[in-house]
C-alpha cells in the first residue's frame, strides 16, 4: 500500500462524517433560507430573499449578542488573567495542581445548575435582600443584562483561565529572573516579557469564549428571563415556537456569516500582533 | 495577589455552595429553606428518569469522545503527509466545524436529518422484504452521537495536530532508517508521543458532550440527557432534587480528582 | 535538548528516547497530573450507572410510557400507582406551550406516547397527521356521557375522536395583594397599566403567543383570538411599551411569584390555586374584559411506538378516583361528573377552581387560527426580541 492510499484511508471516516453531519445539513439550511414559511410551519422551497429582507426584525437580538459577547469575553479575560498569572508564577508549586483543578471543577457541573444558583443569588431573596439589609433598597438584578453578564463570566471563566495558565506556565521563570536581575522594574518585566509570551493563551481563551457566546442560548434564557434576547434565543424561538424554518434558516446563515467575518478579522489582528512581536524580538 | 485569587475562588464556589446548601432543604421549593433533610438525595437516586438521563448522557459522551478521538487522530496523522487542495479543504472543514455555534449545528443537524430521513424512509420501506417491519430512521441517541462526534472530531484534530507539529521529526526518520514499517513507526514512536494529546482530546470531548445542552435540545429526538432533564425540571419549578443531583455530580468528581491527585503524588514519590 | 540544534540523533540516543517514551510516559502522567481529569472521567463513567435501580419488568405494555405535559400538572403519586399496577414507568417531559409541543413533533421528535394538547390545536394535529384516532374500546374508564360537552367537543374533529378531556381551566392573572393594598386585579387594562406604573419590573407574561397577545387584545376590548391586522398592531404597541417594565417573559412563573421577585403574572387557574393555597396573599382573578377558557385532552401522537402503554396510562388517569387526586394536586376543574362527585365539598365551592358562571361568560376558547396565523407568531417573536 502506498503512503498515499494509506492517508486516504485514514482520512475517509472523518471526511465522510464531516460531509454527512456538517456539509449536507449546512447546505439544507442554506437552501431553506431562500424558502418560504409553509402555512402550518415548516418550509416551502422557493427562491426568494424575503427572509433576508426581514432580518431587521431581529436587529435587537443581533445587537444584544454583538455587545454582550465582546463585553463578556473581555470581562472574563480581565478576571481570569491575574488568576492564571498567580497560578502559573506565584502559587506554591505544591498547591498549583490542586488550585488549577479547583478552577476546572465547576466546569464539570452542568452549566444549567450553575446558572440556576445565580437565579437564586440574584433573585429577590439573594443579594438584593442582603443589600436591603445595609440600606440599598429596590435593587433588581435578576432578568437584567447585568445578570446575564455575571452568568457568562461565571460560566466561561475556567475556559479562559486554562489556556492562559498553560501559556504562562510554559514561560521560563529564568527569563523573569534574568529580567529583574538586569534591573527591570516588575511592571516592565510584565509588559515586555510576560504579557507578550502569554498572547497565544489570551488569544485562544478569548476565541473559545467568544465563539461560545455568539451562539449562547441558556444563560440569557435562564438569567435574562426571556427579556435579554440573544440570536440563539431568537433561533430557538423560530424553530421551537413559531415554526418558521425558512426565516430561522436565514437568521442562522446570517449568524454564521457574522461570526466567520468577526473571527477572521480577529485572527488577522492576532497574527499581526504576533508578527510585530517577532520583529521586536529580532531587534 | 493571593487575596485576589481567594476572591475569585469565592466567586467560583459560593454559587456551588448555595446549590449544595439547598439540596438539604426539607421544603419543596428550592428558594425557601425549611429545615434539614437528605430526602432529596434518596429521591434522585431512586428516580429512574434521572438515572436514565444520566445513563444516556454517559453513553453519548463516551461514544462521541471515542469516535472523535479515533477518527480525529487518524485524520490528524494523515494530514501530516498531505499537501494541496485536500489539505486546504480539510483545514476549512475543521475551521468551520469549530467556529460554528452549537446552536447552528443543532438546527442544521435537525432540519438536515429530518429532510434526509423523510426522503430515505419511504425508500427503505419500499425495498424492505414484505412481512418484516422496516426500520425507521429518526432522531435519537444515534443522531446525537453523530452530531457530537462531528464537532468534537474537529477539536481532536486540532489538539493532536498541535502535538504532532511539536514532535521531534528526527525520531520518525530514525525509525524508518532502522527499517521499521510505517505501522511499526506509528505504534512504537508516533503513538506514544501523541498519546497525551489523544487522551486530552478524549477527556475534553467527553466533558463537552456530557455538558452539552443546546445540540441535544434539537437533535436528541425523544431521548433525555441529563442537561435536558435538568432544564425541563427548572421549568417545572425546581425542587431540591436537582440541587441534590448537581451536588452529587460535583462531589463525586471532586472526590475523584483529589484521590487521583493523591495517587499520582504517591506514585511519583515511589518512582524517585 | 532542543530540536532546533539537533537534526540527527544517534541510534543509541534514539533507543533510549524510545524506551523512555514507551515505559515512562512522563508526559502522560504529567498531563493527568495537571488536569486531574483522567481518573475522574474514567471512574465516574464506570461507577455511576451501578447506582441505577433495576426497573420493574412486567406486563405486556412494556416497561415505560413517555408523557409530554405542562408544568405542575400531575400528582406524582398517581404515576407511582400506575407503575405499581402495570410495571411501566411514566417518563414526564415538560413543555412550556402547545406551540412548542407542536414544533417539536413537527421537527420529528418522536418517542412520546401520551400528550395533553389544548382544544385549539386539534385541527392542526389532524391536518398534519400527527395525532392518533382513539379506540374507545381500549379506554373502559371513558364514559362520554359523563363529560360536559363544552369541554369535550374539541377532542373530536370531523366526527373522529382524537382526545378525551383531561381537565379544563381559565387563564387569568395572579397578583401578590401585599403590594396592591390587599386588592386583587381583575382587568387586563389594569394589568398593563399597573405594570407600567407602580409594578414596574414585577410583572410576568407568558412565553407563547396565545395568552400574551390575547391579554393585550383584551385590554383594548378586542377578541382574545383576533387576527385582525389593526387590532394586532394595537396589541403589539402595548406589548412593546410594556416590555421594559416586565420582570420576565416565561411560562414558568411559579418560582418568581413564590420568592417575591414577581408581584403579578398571567396565570393558569390551577397555578393560581396552587399559589393561593401556599401563599394566601396571592389572589387569582379573571379579566373582566375576557380571557381564555380552555380544555386539555389526553391524546396519543401518531409516532408513538408504545400504544398499548399509552392507552393503559390514559385509561388509568380517567379512573374517577385517580382523576380526583389529580384535581387535588393541580387545582384545575374537571369536566367529568363522576370525578366531580368524589371531590371534597370545599373544593367544589372553591372560587378559583370553579368560578361563578357570570365570570366565565366573557371568556373565549382559543381559536385554531391563532396557532397557524403567521402574523401572531411573528408579532410574538418581535415582542420577545425587541
Amino acid at each position: 500500500m502506498t503512503q498515499r492510499t494509506h492517508n486516504w484511508l485514514l482520512l475517509a471516516p472523518a471526511g465522510t462524517w464531516f460531509l454527512v453531519m456538517l456539509i449536507i445539513p449546512l447546505i439544507v439550511v442554506f437552501i431553506f433560507s431562500f424558502g418560504e414559511r409553509a402555512p402550518s410551519g415548516g418550509v416551502v422551497l422557493a427562491f426568494s430573499f424575503e427572509q433576508y429582507a426581514n432580518l431587521p426584525a431581529r436587529w435587537a437580538a443581533f445587537k444584544n449578542t454583538m455587545t454582550l459577547a465582546p463585553i463578556g469575553t473581555l470581562s472574563a479575560l480581565l478576571i481570569a488573567y491575574p488568576l492564571a498569572y498567580f497560578l502559573a508564577v506565584k502559587a506554591n508549586p505544591r498547591w498549583k495542581t490542586i488550585l488549577l483543578v479547583l478552577v476546572i471543577v465547576p466546569f464539570w457541573t452542568s452549566i444549567l445548575i450553575r446558572s440556576y444558583a445565580w437565579i437564586f443569588l440574584l433573585g429577590g431573596r439573594g443579594i438584593p435582600a442582603l443589600l436591603e439589609w445595609v440600606g440599598i433598597e429596590g435593587l433588581r438584578l435578576i432578568n437584567t443584562p447585568f445578570a446575564v453578564l455575571v452568568g457568562i463570566i461565571y460560566g466561561y471563566l475556567p475556559l479562559m483561565v486554562f489556556p492562559i495558565f498553560v501559556s504562562l506556565d510554559k514561560l521560563d521563570k529564568r527569563l523573569l529572573e534574568a529580567s529583574s536581575d538586569l534591573g527591570a522594574k516588575p511592571w516592565k518585566t510584565f509588559l515586555q516579557v510576560t504579557l507578550p509570551l502569554s498572547i497565544p493563551g489570551i488569544a485562544t481563551g478569548c476565541m473559545l469564549v467568544f465563539i461560545l457566546l455568539m451562539g449562547e442560548y441558556l444563560i440569557p434564557a435562564l438569567l435574562g428571563g426571556g427579556k435579554v434576547f440573544f440570536v440563539g434565543n431568537a433561533l430557538v424561538d423560530l424553530f421551537l415556537q413559531s415554526r418558521n424554518w425558512a426565516y430561522g434558516s436565514a437568521v442562522a446563515v446570517t449568524l454564521v456569516v457574522v461570526m466567520l467575518i468577526t473571527v477572521t478579522i480577529y485572527m488577522r489582528l492576532i497574527s499581526r500582533l504576533g508578527a510585530s512581536r517577532e520583529d521586536v524580538s529580532i531587534m | 495577589m493571593r487575596f485576589y485569587a481567594i476572591c475569585v475562588y469565592l466567586f467560583l464556589y459560593i454559587p456551588i455552595g448555595v446549590i449544595a446548601l439547598f439540596s438539604f432543604n426539607a421544603g419543596r421549593h428550592a428558594s425557601q429553606l425549611q429545615g434539614f433533610s437528605t430526602k432529596w438525595y434518596g429521591k434522585a437516586l431512586s428516580n429512574p428518569f434521572v438515572m436514565d438521563a444520566l445513563e444516556t448522557s454517559l453513553i453519548v459522551a463516551f461514544c462521541s469522545a471515542l469516535f472523535a478521538s479515533v477518527f480525529g487522530t487518524m485524520a490528524a496523522v494523515a494530514l501530516q503527509g498531505i499537501r494541496g487542495p485536500v489539505r486546504v479543504a480539510f483545514d476549512m472543514l475543521i475551521y468551520v466545524a469549530v467556529m460554528i455555534p452549537g446552536i447552528v449545528i443543532g438546527i442544521a443537524t435537525l432540519i438536515g436529518l429530518v429532510t434526509v430521513f423523510d426522503q430515505l424512509n419511504p425508500l427503505i420501506a419500499a425495498i424492505w422484504p414484505d412481512g418484516f417491519k422496516p426500520p425507521k430512521l429518526r432522531m435519537g441517541i444515534g443522531s446525537l452521537i453523530a452530531a457530537h462526534t462531528m464537532f468534537l472530531m474537529a477539536l481532536v484534530v486540532i489538539i493532536v495536530r498541535a502535538r504532532l507539529a511539536g514532535m521531534d521529526r528526527a525520531l520518525t526518520e530514525a525509525s524508518s532508517d532502522l527499517y521499521a514499517t510505517p505501522l511499526g513507526t506509528f505504534r512504537q514512536v508516533t503513538l506514544p508521543m501523541i498519546f497525551p494529546a489523544i487522551l486530552a482530546g478524549f477527556l475534553l470531548s467527553f466533558t463537552f458532550s456530557f455538558d452539552d445542552f443546546i445540540i441535544a435540545f434539537f437533535v436528541a429526538g425523544s431521548e433525555t440527557t441529563l442537561p435536558i432533564y435538568v432544564f425541563s425540571s427548572i421549568r417545572r419549578g425546581v425542587t431540591p432534587e436537582i440541587n441534590a443531583i448537581g451536588t452529587m455530580v460535583m462531589g463525586v468528581s471532586l472526590l475523584l480528582l483529589i484521590s487521583a491527585q493523591l495517587l499520582l503524588q504517591r506514585g511519583r514519590q515511589k518512582s524517585r | 535538548m532542543t530540536k532546533k540544534t539537533i537534526d540527527h540523533i544517534s541510534k543509541k540516543e534514539f533507543m533510549e528516547k524510545l524506551e523512555s517514551y514507551r515505559k515512562g510516559s512522563i508526559t502522560r502522567r504529567h498531563f493527568l497530573n495537571v488536569t486531574g481529569l483522567g481518573a475522574a472521567a474514567a471512574v465516574m463513567g464506570a461507577s455511576v450507572p451501578g447506582l441505577r435501580p433495576q426497573p420493574a419488568f412486567a406486563g405486556d405494555i412494556g416497561d415505560r410510557v413517555v408523557l409530554a405535559t405542562w408544568p405542575n400538572y400531575h400528582d406524582p403519586a398517581n404515576f407511582d400507582a400506575f407503575t405499581e399496577a402495570t410495571g411501566a414507568h411514566v417518563q414526564v417531559n415538560v413543555f412550556g406551550s402547545n406551540e412548542e409541543m407542536l414544533a417539536k413533533l413537527q421537527a420529528g421528535a418522536t418517542g412520546w406516547d401520551v400528550y395533553v394538547p389544548t382544544n385549539y390545536t386539534f385541527e392542526d394535529y389532524v391536518k398534519e397527521d400527527l395525532i392518533e384516532p382513539l379506540d374507545t374500546s381500549l379506554l373502559p374508564n371513558f364514559d362520554a356521557s359523563a363529560f360536559d360537552a363544552r369541554y369535550a367537543e374539541a377532542g373530536s374533529v370531523n366526527g373522529t375522536l382524537y382526545g378525551v378531556p383531561k381537565n379544563w381551566g381559565s387563564t387569568g392573572m395572579a397578583v401578590n395583594t401585599k403590594h396592591n393594598g390587599g386588592n386583587a386585579i381583575s382587568s387586563w387594562r389594569e394589568f398593563f397599566d399597573i405594570t407600567m406604573d407602580q409594578f414596574s419590573g414585577r410583572t410576568i407574561v407568558h412565553d407563547y403567543q396565545l395568552t400574551t397577545i390575547g391579554s393585550a387584545l383584551n385590554a383594548f376590548g378586542y377578541s382574545f383570538n383576533s387576527v385582525d391586522e389593526k387590532e394586532l398592531a394595537d396589541a403589539e404597541k402595548l406589548l412593546i411599551d410594556v416590555k421594559p417594565h416586565l420582570f420576565a417573559i416565561t411560562s414558568d412563573y411559579q418560582p418568581g411569584m413564590r420568592n417575591g421577585d414577581a408581584w403579578l403574572t398571567i396565570c393558569w387557574s390551577g397555578d393560581g390555586k396552587q399559589l393561593n393555597t401556599d401563599m394566601p396573599e396571592i389572589a387569582y382573578a379573571l379579566g373582566k374584559e375576557g380571557g381564555e377558557i380552555w380544555s386539555d385532552y389526553w391524546a396519543i401522537p401518531k409516532s408513538s411506538e408504545r400504544k398499548a402503554a399509552a392507552y393503559a396510562l390514559i385509561n388509568f388517569m380517567l379512573d374517577p378516583s385517580v382523576n380526583a387526586k389529580e384535581v387535588l394536586a393541580h387545582g384545575y376543574p374537571t369536566a367529568d361528573s363522576r370525578t366531580y362527585d368524589q371531590l371534597p365539598d370545599d373544593l367544589k365551592s372553591d372560587p378559583i377552581i370553579f368560578p361563578a358562571q357570570e365570570l366565565l361568560s366573557p371568556l373565549e376558547f382559543g381559536a385554531a387560527v391563532t396557532l397557524t396565523d403567521p402574523n401572531r407568531a411573528e408579532l410574538m417573536a418581535r415582542f420577545k426580541s425587541a
